[in-house]
Order: C-alpha cells, then sequence, then structure tokens
C-alpha cells in the first residue's frame, strides 16, 4: 500500500492505495488506520483497495467542518464518488462499520457490497459496551484482543512525522473518535438501517470483549437480509489476529 | 486584596478505609457511602459557616459545581447561593462557577444569575467554568472536543440575554431558541466574570480578550502553582493585557489557630481526609480531546519546572503521607497563628500576583467549632492586616455594592474602636 494524500470537499486526508482491479474501500476503527497492513496488501492482489484516514484522525483534516455524523457521511460520498463512476465495495471495521452502514444507506448507488466487522453503532441496554476511553492499556488489550500476545501483529499509520509522539498521535485519533462514540457509540443507525439494501457480511470476533458477538442479534433484528460470520480465535481486530480466516470470508463474500 | 470564604461540600464521614478499597471518589463512587440526612447536616453546616464569613468581613462566599463526587456535593452552586443571597449582607456571592456546557438550553444560567442578584442586592459574582473531566464528559457526557465550543456558545448566549433591550432569536450550533427575553434583568449590567482554569492557553486566551478575572483552583499550593501562574501573567504581559492582580484569583487551604500547636492538633486530621479521601481514579481525571495537545505540553512543562515540589511530594500528599508542617511547609496549607499565617499569605499574593483569595476555611472532615473559629481568626485577625495589598490598584473583578458595604463596615469598627 502507498500512502499519499486526498482532496474531497474541503478535506485534505491521507490515504492508503494499492492493487488494480474493481475498487474496495476500508474504513478504520476508533484507534488508528492501521497504514500499509498486510491484510490490506492481500486484498489488494485482486482489487483497487482504497483506504483513507478519517478526518480528525492523525494528519488528515476536516474535523473542525463536523457538527455531525450526517456531515461525515455526506463528506464519504463525495470520497466514494471522486474515485470512478462504478459503485464499490466497502469494508468498516468498529466506528467505521458504523460510518459504512450509513454510507451504504445514504447512497445505495455508489455501494455494491458491505463488510462490517466488529461494527459500533449499535447499542443494547441488557448488553452494554465497555468503555473504551477508560480503559488503561493492560485492559484495552484483554478486551481487543483473543490473545494480548497477538498485540505485535497491528500495524499502524503513526509515522513520526511532525514530531509527534505515539502518545499524541492515539491522543488526536481518540478525540477525533469521541465525537462519534461519547458518551455512548449510538447515534441513531438502529432507526436508519431497515433502509439498508446492500448485500452486507457482519463479521465478529468470538473473543471479542469491545464489541461483542452479542451484538450480531442486534444487527440480524434490523438488518434480517444480513449474512453473519464468527472467527473463533479472534478479539476486535481479526483482520490482524486470524488474517487468513478474514480473508477467506471478505473474498468468498465480495467475489 | 480582597479574601473570599470557600470550602468544598466534601462528606466528612467516609470509612477511614475508602482509598485502600481502591475506590474512585468521582464518577463512580458507591452512592450508600453516605447517608443523606448527615449530608443535609453537612449543608446546613456550610450555611451558617458563610453567613458568619459575611458577619466576620469577607468579601465574598464561594460556591461551586461538582457531580458525582463526596468531594464536593454541590451539583449545582446556584442552589446554596440562593441559600446565602436572602440570608446575608454584604460579602459577595461568589459563583465560581457554573459549568455552561451543562445547562440545557444555557438561558437556564442567565436566568439564575439574575435571579441570585436580584435577591442578594446586585452582589453575585458570575463564573463560568468548563468543569473537569469527572464532571463534564463523564458524569454529563459530553464529547470531549465539543466541551469548550459547547461553553463559548453558552457564554455568548447568557451575556447577550443579559444585555438585549428585546427578545432576540438565537440560532446557535448546539442551542436554538426563537425568543430570548430571560427575566429578570440582573441588577448588575453585567456582573463581573471570573473564568477558572489549570493552564489551558486557550483559557488564558479567554481572560486576556474579555478581561475576565482568571482563577487558578488548584489545592496544591505555592510551589505547585508557581511555574504555571508566572507563566500566565507572562504570556498577559506578552500579549499586552491587563496586569492588574484582582483579575487573578486563587485557592488556598487556612488553617488558623491561637497557637501553631493548637494549629496541628486541630487540623491535622481534616487536612489529611481532605487529601487522601480525594482518590482520582486515573480513567476519569482524562478525556482526548479535553485538553488540547498545545496545552498538555504547556501543562507538562510547568510540572517540571516546579523545583519545591517534587512528583514524590505530589504523591505523599495526595496519600496523606506528609506531616502537618511538611503539608505547611510545600505550600499545601497556610497553618498556624494569624500573625503567621498573615506574613505567609502575603509572600504568596505578592509573589504569584494575586488579588482575590479564595480561602479554604474548611477542609475534610473538620469539625464546625474549629472552621467556625478559623473563620472568626481569619476575617478579624488577617484580612484587616492585609487590606493594603494592591490598594493602589482598582477592583473591577467584584460587585461596587459588596465593595461599598465592607468598606463602610471597616470604617464604622474602626471609628467604634477609637
Amino acid at each position: 500500500m502507498i500512502a499519499g494524500r486526498m482532496q474531497v470537499a474541503g478535506f485534505d486526508v491521507r490515504v492508503w492505495n494499492g492493487g488494480d482491479g474493481p475498487t474496495l474501500v476500508y474504513l478504520h476503527g476508533f484507534e488508528q488506520h492501521p497504514g500499509d497492513a498486510p491484510f490490506l496488501n492481500d486484498l489488494a492482489r485482486a482489487r483497487r483497495v482504497v483506504a483513507p484516514e478519517h478526518p480528525g484522525f492523525g494528519s488528515s483534516s476536516g474535523f473542525e467542518c463536523l457538527c455531525d455524523l450526517q456531515d461525515l457521511i455526506l463528506y464519504y460520498r463525495a470520497f466514494v464518488e471522486n474515485l470512478g463512476a462504478a459503485p464499490v465495495d466497502v469494508i468498516g471495521h468498529g466506528l467505521g462499520g458504523m460510518f459504512a452502514a450509513e454510507l451504504a444507506i445514504l447512497a445505495p448507488e455508489r455501494v455494491n457490497r458491505l463488510v462490517l466487522v466488529a461494527p459500533y453503532g449499535l447499542w443494547l441496554d441488557d448488553t452494554p459496551l465497555p468503555d473504551p476511553f477508560t480503559m488503561g492499556p493492560p485492559a484495552l488489550a484483554s478486551a481487543k484482543w483473543a490473545d494480548p500476545a497477538h498485540a505485535g501483529l497491528e500495524t499502524s499509520a503513526f509515522d513520526g512525522a511532525g514530531g509527534d509522539s505515539r502518545a499524541e498521535f492515539r491522543a488526536i485519533n481518540l478525540t477525533a473518535a469521541s465525537k462519534f462514540m461519547w458518551p455512548i457509540p449510538d447515534r441513531g443507525l438502529a432507526r436508519r438501517l431497515p433502509y439498508l439494501s446492500t448485500p452486507t457480511l457482519v463479521i465478529h470476533g468470538e473473543a471479542d470483549a469491545l464489541v461483542p458477538p452479542a451484538y450480531e442479534a442486534a444487527w440480524a433484528a434490523v438488518v434480517p437480509r444480513a449474512r453473519f460470520a464468527r472467527i473463533a480465535d479472534a478479539g476486535h481486530l481479526p483482520m490482524f489476529e486470524a488474517r487468513d480466516e478474514f480473508l477467506a470470508l471478505v473474498d468468498k463474500f465480495l467475489d | 486584596m480582597k479574601f473570599h470564604w470557600f470550602a468544598e461540600a466534601t462528606y466528612p464521614h467516609l470509612p477511614d478505609d475508602f482509598p485502600a478499597r481502591g475506590l474512585s471518589s468521582w464518577v463512580s463512587t458507591p452512592r450508600d457511602l453516605a447517608d443523606p440526612v448527615k449530608v443535609g447536616e453537612t449543608y446546613r453546616m456550610f450555611i451558617r459557616l458563610m453567613q458568619q464569613a459575611d458577619r466576620d468581613g469577607f468579601d465574598g462566599l464561594a460556591v461551586n459545581e461538582h457531580h458525582q463526587t463526596p468531594f464536593a456535593m454541590t451539583p449545582s452552586p446556584n442552589l446554596l447561593a440562593a441559600s446565602l443571597a436572602s440570608t446575608t449582607e454584604n460579602a459577595a456571592i461568589l459563583i465560581i462557577g457554573d459549568s455552561l456546557a451543562l445547562y440545557n438550553p444555557p438561558t437556564r444560567v442567565a436566568e439564575e444569575i439574575a435571579y441570585l442578584d436580584c435577591l442578594s442586592g446586585g452582589r453575585v459574582i458570575a463564573g463560568f467554568v468548563f468543569g473537569t473531566p469527572m464532571d463534564s464528559v463523564f458524569a454529563y457526557g459530553n464529547p470531549p472536543p465539543e466541551l469548550r465550543e459547547r461553553f463559548h456558545e453558552a457564554r455568548k448566549l447568557i451575556l447577550r440575554a443579559w444585555e438585549a433591550k428585546e427578545p432576540f432569536a438565537f440560532n446557535g450550533k448546539y442551542t436554538q431558541l426563537r425568543y430570548v427575553n430571560a427575566w429578570p434583568k440582573p441588577i448588575q449590567a453585567r456582573p463581573p466574570i471570573w473564568v477558572p482554569g489549570s493552564g489551558s492557553l486557550e483559557t488564558w486566551d479567554l481572560v486576556i480578550d474579555e478581561n475576565y478575572c482568571y482563577g487558578h483552583l488548584s489545592f496544591s499550593g505555592l510551589h505547585s502553582a508557581k511555574p504555571m501562574v508566572d507563566a500566565y501573567w507572562e504570556y498577559v504581559a506578552g500579549r499586552g493585557g491587563d496586569m492588574n492582580p484582582h483579575r487573578m484569583a486563587f485557592t488556598q487551604l487556612i488553617c488558623c489557630a491561637a497557637t501553631d500547636a493548637e494549629a496541628e492538633a486541630k487540623y491535622y486530621e481534616a487536612v489529611r481526609y481532605f487529601y487522601r479521601m480525594n482518590t482520582l481514579d486515573p480513567a476519569f481525571t482524562m478525556a482526548p480531546g479535553y485538553t488540547s495537545i498545545r496545552s498538555q505540553k504547556a501543562m507538562a512543562e510547568h510540572v517540571r519546572n516546579a523545583p519545591n515540589l517534587r512528583p514524590e511530594d505530589r504523591a505523599r500528599a495526595a496519600k496523606g503521607e506528609m506531616s502537618f508542617w511538611e503539608y505547611d511547609e510545600k505550600g499545601y496549607i497556610i497553618a498556624g497563628t494569624p500573625q503567621r499565617v498573615r506574613q505567609r499569605l502575603r509572600e504568596l499574593a505578592v509573589d504569584l500576583r494575586i488579588g482575590q483569595l479564595i480561602g479554604c476555611l474548611h477542609m475534610g472532615n473538620l469539625s464546625e467549632e474549629t472552621a467556625s473559629e478559623n473563620t472568626h481568626l481569619f476575617g478579624t485577625q488577617v484580612i484587616p492586616h492585609l487590606r493594603d495589598l494592591w490598594a493602589d490598584q482598582p477592583d473591577h473583578w467584584t460587585p461596587v455594592v459588596s465593595q461599598r458595604r465592607i468598606a463602610a463596615r471597616a470604617q464604622a469598627q474602626r471609628e467604634a474602636a477609637e
């Protein structure tokens, strides 16, 4: 994947590009863009993969233009339109899953197929999601990974540019994420999901304690036609922790 | 120089092993730890003490806002202010302050402060606060990157509501009102405005731009505050702001007694309670986006630049592990006879260029009797000896009514004594 920048609708964001073929857009989760990640390179073997960093994350600008989720989704519609005339496939992870679902609802003609990995966006009173903003590193690692020893597999878009520290990079990212996740990562998606007509695959890691697989039922209740898959030995980041299984599921669904 | 009576309305009956149990004193504190009947008695004690402070010559009675904590059980400072506004005569009612982002719509603040100003005869100081992370983003759920924006939108709405001659429409990002026409008007056309901060550069810019009174409201004393307060004044000077010391407020724990030994005997347990029982869970003390990266860097620099207060000292102070006189030496408290206290306060005020001292005359689980004695000694034997400080500079940041009444009262007492 090659890092670059893209200017769309007044936003100036970092984008990782790779591969040729039908376009697949990857929307990252709340902690960070994964940068030049192995799973993105794998996906790019048979596709053109475009992985933008969300406005406000890392060195991607435009956060100040966002008042609410609608502003962001309108931006992502313009972003996808900018990629060409043909509709695209979209994978959204965690918070990016919330964005991807909203995009498919707003612009169904632009989204061919949708893969949601441990998506945020719904809320069950009986199974409240943990608050990731209050977790110290050990608690977060144990919630994120089936085996915290796998933490080293995760890649990051952090490149030290501009003299920022990793801690600052993280603070910048979580600040932007909090706009859509604080105090509860529910911005009304459940009300809009009945309008979702895009073929959708929802993937959960069996060991994900951030977005537990119990949320599968919540998605099934509002998107009955979606397909569901669980990956046994993975937590919140199956694309790193169980890469082969993750890729097999995605390839099978998209091809 | 002006002196304001203050206490955190702390619940005084927490079990001794509260810190050892790993409990947080903010946000998630088990509610069963407090007996509501005893909470009521505590509130009544604070009201009596503040009424006494008004009689003993204090310039202001300070009330503050915190949520979900036994450290300060004043979810609405305006409620305590209302108890004082109708039962005191002279002192300013210093609301320090209302957490603007937490009022919906914020015209509520314009109305309630106006009510208090009317009730008190024009004695209100309007403090506007962002609120701690525990209050504003955890207990009240504001997304951290929205907090400052919400604060400023609310502030502009409130100011306009006080000044408007006729109803107006307000189309904000967070508040939309078609008919703003706040009743009643405050007696003071625009009450004095104070904004406390903990070192954010954005807040410094605000108080310089608007010429508000800035408050450094920590409980860590001179040595902790010195690098930040010095940096603040340097920043004000650099921006060509008003260097009048009356626009700088500072909190300080005060422990007055007839002798130094008596001070230690009467206050040590309460001082330890105050610090020990304030157990800050790191999960709730910071939130991404609450403090800008630029301000975080500046604040970290101030901590590094405090030569007389090492990180180990801060940790020991928080755990109640300092001796009484070590707390005093490190600046956490100013203790002893009125003579000693006024000497140390003079040094503090000159060193930090402070014109508004917010004295904490009650702390932790101090008895009412001792707090009352503290208030009386301070009001009668400390304040009169420090009136000369900054007397050459005008004070635009306390209500004119309070200034006049307190000066007249002091004059009458001097004449009676002669």
